[in-house]
């Protein structure tokens, strides 16, 4: 549309008319960027976080808000999300240098994987959110030789009936060893 | 997706019911996955929804994109240069995903707080009841919401974005619940829309308006707009229009209406959509008395000249603009060339429908060269006008600051 110049005349209140410039669409690397995105960047795309700093309250409503409107954010994960956005996103304090991704990443390899291939979107540790915890899905099937072949064959299938009728997406994009480790991983907690 | 999964919605909301009934949408989390190396990416849309860019296809060039998921976007003041808004100028103003409905399948039903429970499809609703026409403003209740200092949460509209008038075909609401038999206790109408989001866990967008609204001849059940079919964005085949208030109330995708008691109970009527009575300090928490939404205070925009327009000194300009209330009438729309040290009254168009926006002009001819701005502050009927800023509030809704457009005036 217009030229994009932010015009601000004097002191007045009134900015003359002029849309935003388009936000960041992709979320600082930082401690808990992951999480952040997992649990938040399903229903809306980042720039609903990156296009508007806030005070750490407004966030923390934010974060309530929107798991009453569904968002499977875990009573646990409240803390390290309010953490992130209110470390880079504050509207009452600068934000520290970003920490580049390797570094952010670093620590339980699986816990990447997790993220990474957007199981977190739907499965949680110990709480069941959209589909049955890991550690549910651990106990079922405890001591059942075929599990590891079966769980493989869900998560690049999909499936739905075990748990409920929600369904579980096929995920045929998900290399071998990822299947493999996630498997040996799930079936291991306790 | 089995388009009958529309037939059968309830206002439960519950989460085994709304799991039940998105399952096929969980589809989705498949192309969410992300590879190590790249930025994360949302899942993609499931099935049974209209592409954002479809969606944008059908809207003007000039029309400004917020958010692609849930979809937002809206044009600037000086497109809205029409006596009514054409479909490719109309804001869009998602919650969640945009459902493809067959309108063939399609019906709605009545239900809650009445003597029986009907439901219509969309030929019935047209030979059941009188069809009517009329123009009338609907505004997202965070409209204009960057003119607040700081900046509160949510869509980004600019200070005239996220609201339009454009003519409406449909019944009125009152006689398709009266149809149903609207029983004496009964005090509100809930709608429900067909749409969805990207996970079975995202609630649906549920608001009630309060009966007086409902029976409000100019309320509609709208199956039209602009003369024509009303377009898959804007809520096909079924929305409710709720003129003058804040948009939310106005359900598109329209499958159900639930006559209650009191207010719908839920995060949208709770949570969001709610006001302080008065400002509060920002950051600080929205009060424990805050109201729902409902109508839109006195507002205005320039549509003419656009921002950076270029005139010839001696040249006269001749500057138009909409001015609206969510209810009661305009009564006076005034305009600066001086950042509002003098004011003078506009001529204002006022043949057009109740909640239609009122067109007003004034002849102006630059006296000297440069840069120079047009103010515009409305008052309604009731005394009320337009503040140079809203009253701050934490979601940043009803933002009706006097608008302020720039030119320049070349010697």
């Amino acid at each position: 549309m217009l030229a994009g110049v932010l015009l601000f005349l004097g002191s007045t209140v009134i900015a003359l008319a002029q849309d935003d410039p388009v936000p960041p669409k992709t979320l600082t690397p930082g401690k808990g960027v992951e999480l952040t995105t997992a649990r938040c960047v399903i229903c809306h795309d980042a720039t609903h976080i990156t296009r508007t700093k806030l005070s750490r309250g407004e966030w923390e409503f934010n974060i309530k808000n929107m798991i009453e409107r569904g968002a499977p954010i875990a009573p646990n994960e409240i803390a390290p999300i309010l953490e992130y956005l209110a470390t880079y996103y504050n509207r009452d304090a600068a934000a520290p240098a970003p920490v580049p991704a390797a570094t952010a990443s670093a620590g339980d390899p699986v816990t990447g994987l997790l993220t990474t291939h957007a199981c977190t979107a739907c499965h949680q540790t110990d709480k069941r959110v959209v589909g049955p915890s890991f550690r549910e899905v651990a106990a079922k099937y405890a001591g059942n030789s075929s599990a590891a072949a079966m769980l493989a064959g869900k998560i690049r299938q999909g499936g739905s009936g075990v748990w409920g009728a929600a369904p579980m997406p096929p995920n045929a994009g998900v290399p071998d060893a990822d299947v493999r480790r996630l498997v040996d991983w799930i079936l291991g907690q306790k | 997706m089995n388009k009958n999964k529309y037939l059968n919605c309830s206002l439960d909301v519950s989460r085994r019911n709304f799991l039940t009934r998105v399952a096929a949408t969980g589809a989705a989390l498949s192309a969410g996955k992300v590879l190590a190396q790249e930025a994360p990416k949302p899942p993609a849309d499931p099935a049974g929804t209209v592409a954002n860019s479809t969606v944008m296809g059908e809207k003007h060039a000039g029309m400004v994109v917020h958010s692609e998921r849930p979809l937002t976007a809206s044009v600037p003041a000086e497109l809205h240069h029409f006596a009514a808004t054409p479909n490719d100028r109309m804001f869009v103003r998602n919650n969640l995903l945009t459902p493809d409905i067959d309108a063939a399948q399609h019906r709605l039903t009545v239900k809650g707080s009445v003597h029986k429970e009907v439901s219509f499809s969309l030929d019935e609703l047209r030979k059941n009841f009188p069809v009517v026409r009329t123009q009338a403003m609907l505004e997202c209740a965070g409209a204009g919401r960057t003119g607040f200092v700081p900046r509160p949460s949510g869509t980004p509209w600019s200070v005239t974005g996220g609201m339009g008038c454009p003519v409406w075909n449909g019944v009125r609401l009152r006689d398709v619940l009266r149809a149903a038999g609207v029983q004496n206790h009964a005090g509100y109408v809930a709608g429900q829309g067909g749409d969805f989001g990207v996970i079975a866990t995202a609630a649906p967008v549920i608001r009630s308006i309060p009966l007086d609204k409902a029976m409000e001849p100019h309320t509609l059940v709208v199956f039209g707009m602009n003369d024509g079919p009303l377009p898959k964005i804007h809520g096909h085949p079924l929305r409710l229009l709720v003129p003058g208030w804040a948009g939310s109330a106005s359900t598109k995708w329209l499958h159900t209406l639930t006559v209650l008691d009191a207010p719908f109970k839920g995060t949208y009527m709770d949570t969001s959509y709610r006001i302080p009575r008065d400002a509060v300090k920002p950051g600080e928490k929205m009060p424990p008395d805050a109201l729902v939404t409902e109508a839109w205070p006195v507002k205005s925009m320039i549509t003419y000249p656009a921002q950076n327009a270029v005139f010839k000194l001696g040249q006269s300009v001749l500057v138009e603009g909409r001015a609206w209330v969510g209810e009661g009438a305009i009564a006076k729309v005034e305009l600066s060339f001086d950042e509002g040290v003098t004011w003078q009254t506009a001529q204002i168009n006022s043949a057009t429908d109740k909640y239609a926006w009122r067109i007003f002009s004034v002849e102006f001819k630059p006296a000297k060269p440069g840069f120079t701005t047009a103010l515009a502050r409305a008052t309604d009927d009731r005394g009320n006008t337009q503040p140079m800023a809203a009253k701050w509030n934490p979601l940043g809704y009803f933002w009706n600051g006097v608008h302020r457009v720039g030119f320049v005036v070349e010697a």
